[in-house]
């Protein structure tokens, strides 16, 4: 086989590229939602809203999340593995996309009515 | 009937002064002996089968409350979210449960532990739960001692010695993510449970299991049980109804009928707007969901139903409370709380309505409830998108799920009502129910005080089956627990800041206090032990309705601890 020319080169490097910029591609009983990331909105009028008051941005039965001072690692680790007794372990529901679409949601979290 | 019975005994307990029976004989626990009740025990969840929540003992009464004092403490440990149980006493012996289903057996007369029994939970499931690991009290009968477990176990242990008896998984927690949290209720060689479920996207299991040998003798699904119900799901939505039974309800020995409620279906909001029938996430009336429902107890068999909201719409379950069995005029009723905070009154024969009213003033999800036939009128349906006007009561209830009282020598109902709204913003979800089960609500939402008000609770002396209001007493944070009467015409409170309070139940007057130390939102009791009459009262708060005070109503909410409990019993010098 001749060697691969530049323009073959560019193409592979497009698809590795595209492929990556992909979202994880869910594994059966990964993403609730069957999509390639949860959508969040769905996801706290369904499930996360019992305890985080309107959407996230009021302190309720689970603290208050919008404008949070936590990091992303301790915001995915309690995400994942919960809090005895307080909040529940969600890792087995959740991808990695998944987490990542949340915590986004969070830190975009606004006052009502703002954005 | 029974209730002419207890208000003999009460009347005689009154004019003689003492119940408490001599040398305690050892009755065996069985069917008759908590149907007639027994003085000195608290056999039943509900106290015995009638529901009262009642005590006939007098030895603590107005007279020498005030000297009322703590006789022993018992910790059960690792008390998650606090302790929420009914304890059982029988023969001077101490019954309860703690968080993770903990059972201990203690002296009555001096908390000594004659034995516990802790069993091995699923942790992993554990942390995946909602609402885990509460337990809200065993059964006892024929020598046995039942409890659930949220990871869908109900366990049979030995009376004297804790040893199991029989543990039979009844559902596939790990998959539906619920089990049991309520207390189960023996009768008949029968241990009745019902599941969780409003939530959680399945069909609300309730069981029958036979006590003896722990084998299943039924299932009865809340969500579409039978032909019947299922055609009041639209678009097969009963796969994924909610439903469930997880309080215990109590048995009717003459007709040999189980009474249970049943909660809410799932999604708890839907966006049907007014044609709920037709469209929405459940469309139809979603039987046998918020209903109380009366099954053959050998069979599992339905009998009769009232659903007390069609197409419940605001998580205001039936599953709440207590089902009081009185008689009056010669007829014979059942007196039952939804949780939306109004009070049903039924024909016990087959739960035709025969009123229906009020506890709580805010209440703004329906305009009223017929008192003759029980239709909702101005029932508010919502569509997707934020809700206007804020919905009252709030998710937590119009009541807790907590029991009322009944007290025959007085002839009224004691009971709590919370006075909260909700503003809220409905969303069109999807159950999930791979890997794992999720809760399906359909909304989000924020707790709000009342239009014009603040939220406050309420203790209300109610002529059971007008709804005449006798008297009131206000707290400015609603209390959770279990309230209790006695024979010796008190009415015993245990608070959310942990104070528990006995009123003269004729009056209302407060004549004694005492702090416990953390908030209450379980059970209180009266039992006799060698002789004596002791009060015991679980104190613990860390519920889902608890969660919220913190944040709304600041100290002692924000710094009382959601993971402890202590029993505290109480007696006379």
């Amino acid at each position: 086989m001749p060697t691969p020319g530049f323009r073959t080169w560019l193409w592979v490097a497009g698809l590795i590229v595209a492929v990556s910029a992909m979202p994880a591609r869910t594994q059966p009983g990964n993403s609730p939602s069957g999509q390639s990331a949860v959508d969040v909105q769905t996801l706290f009028a369904s499930t996360c809203g019992f305890c985080h008051s309107d959407g996230g941005r009021a302190a309720g039965k689970g603290p208050q999340l919008m404008n949070t001072t936590r990091t992303d690692e301790f915001l995915r680790d309690r995400i994942k593995n919960g809090k005895e007794g307080a909040m529940p372990a969600f890792g087995q529901m959740l991808s990695d996309a998944d987490i990542d679409a949340i915590i986004k949601y969070i830190r975009e979290l606004k006052p009502e009515g703002q954005g | 009937m029974f209730g002419k019975a207890a208000s003999v005994t009460g009347m005689l307990s009154l004019a003689i002064g003492i119940t408490i029976s001599g040398p305690a004989l050892a009755q065996p626990v069985d069917t008759a002996l908590i149907d007639t009740g027994s003085a000195n025990d608290w056999l039943t969840y509900h106290g015995s089968y009638k529901s009262y929540h009642y005590s006939p003992l007098d030895q603590i009464n107005t007279g020498n409350v005030r000297d009322l004092q703590v006789a022993w403490i018992h910790v059960p440990g690792r008390s998650t979210r606090g302790l929420q149980s009914m304890p059982l006493a029988a023969d001077g012996v101490l019954y309860y449960t703690g968080s993770h289903s903990r059972t201990f057996a203690l002296d009555g007369a001096t908390g000594k532990v004659i034995w516990s029994y802790i069993p091995e939970l699923d942790e992993a499931l554990v942390a995946r739960q909602t609402h885990s690991p509460y337990n809200r009290g065993a059964a006892i009968g024929e020598g046995k001692v039942f409890v659930g477990t949220v990871d869908g176990r109900l366990i049979a242990l030995d009376m004297k010695t804790g040893k199991p008896a029989w543990d039979t998984k009844l559902i596939n927690s790990q998959k539906l993510t619920v089990g049991f949290t309520g207390a189960p209720l023996y009768a008949k060689g029968v241990v009745v449970i019902g599941a969780q479920g409003g939530e959680w996207p399945y069909r609300g299991p309730i069981f029958g299991v036979d006590a003896a040998t722990g084998q299943k003798k039924w299932e009865f699904l809340t969500v579409g049980g039978t032909d019947d119900a299922l055609k009041t799901w639209g678009n097969e939505s009963w796969r994924t109804g909610g439903g469930g039974g997880w309080m215990p309800g109590t048995f009717d020995t003459a007709s040999n009928t189980i009474w249970w409620g049943t909660a809410n279906p799932a999604p708890l909001y839907d966006w049907s707007g007014p044609d709920y029938k037709t469209s929405g996430a459940r469309p139809g009336d979603n039987l046998y969901t918020t209903s109380v429902i009366g099954l053959d107890i050998d069979t599992g068999q339905l009998k009769f139903y009232h659903q007390e909201l069609p197409h419940d719409a605001w998580d205001f379950d039936s599953a709440v409370g207590e089902f009081v069995m009185l008689d009056r005029d010669g007829k014979h009723y059942v007196i039952h709380p939804n949780k939306s905070g109004f009070i049903f009154v039924y024909d016990r024969a087959d739960a035709k309505v025969e009123n229906v009213w009020p506890l709580v003033k805010n209440i703004n999800f329906v305009k009223t409830i017929d008192p003759k036939t029980g239709e909702l009128i101005g029932r508010r349906d919502f569509q997707a998108g934020k809700v206007a006007e804020p919905l009252c009561p709030h998710i937590s209830g119009g009541v807790s799920w907590n029991s009322g009282s009944y007290n025959p020598a007085t002839g009224m109902y004691y009971k709590l009502g919370q006075e909260w709204c909700m503003t809220l913003e409905v969303v069109k979800t999807t159950p999930i129910t791979e890997p794992q089960a999720q809760l399906n609500l359909g909304a989000v939402f924020k707790i709000a005080p009342p239009p014009g008000g603040e939220i406050y609770g309420h203790l209300d002396a109610r002529d059971p089956i007008t709804g005449a209001k006798k008297w009131e007493v206000r707290f400015p944070e609603p209390p959770l627990g279990s309230v209790m009467s006695t024979a010796g015409n008190l009415v015993f409170v245990p608070d959310s800041r942990g104070t528990v309070h006995a009123y003269t139940a004729t009056t209302g007057a407060e004549l004694w206090n005492h702090g416990d130390g953390l908030g209450h939102q379980g059970g209180i009791i009266s039992y006799a032990a060698g002789g004596k009459q002791y009060v015991a009262v679980v104190a613990g708060f860390g519920g889902m309705a608890a969660d919220d005070y913190a944040p709304t109503f600041g100290e002692p909410y924000k710094s009382m601890p959601r993971d402890e409990g202590v029993l505290v019993v109480y007696s006379l010098k």
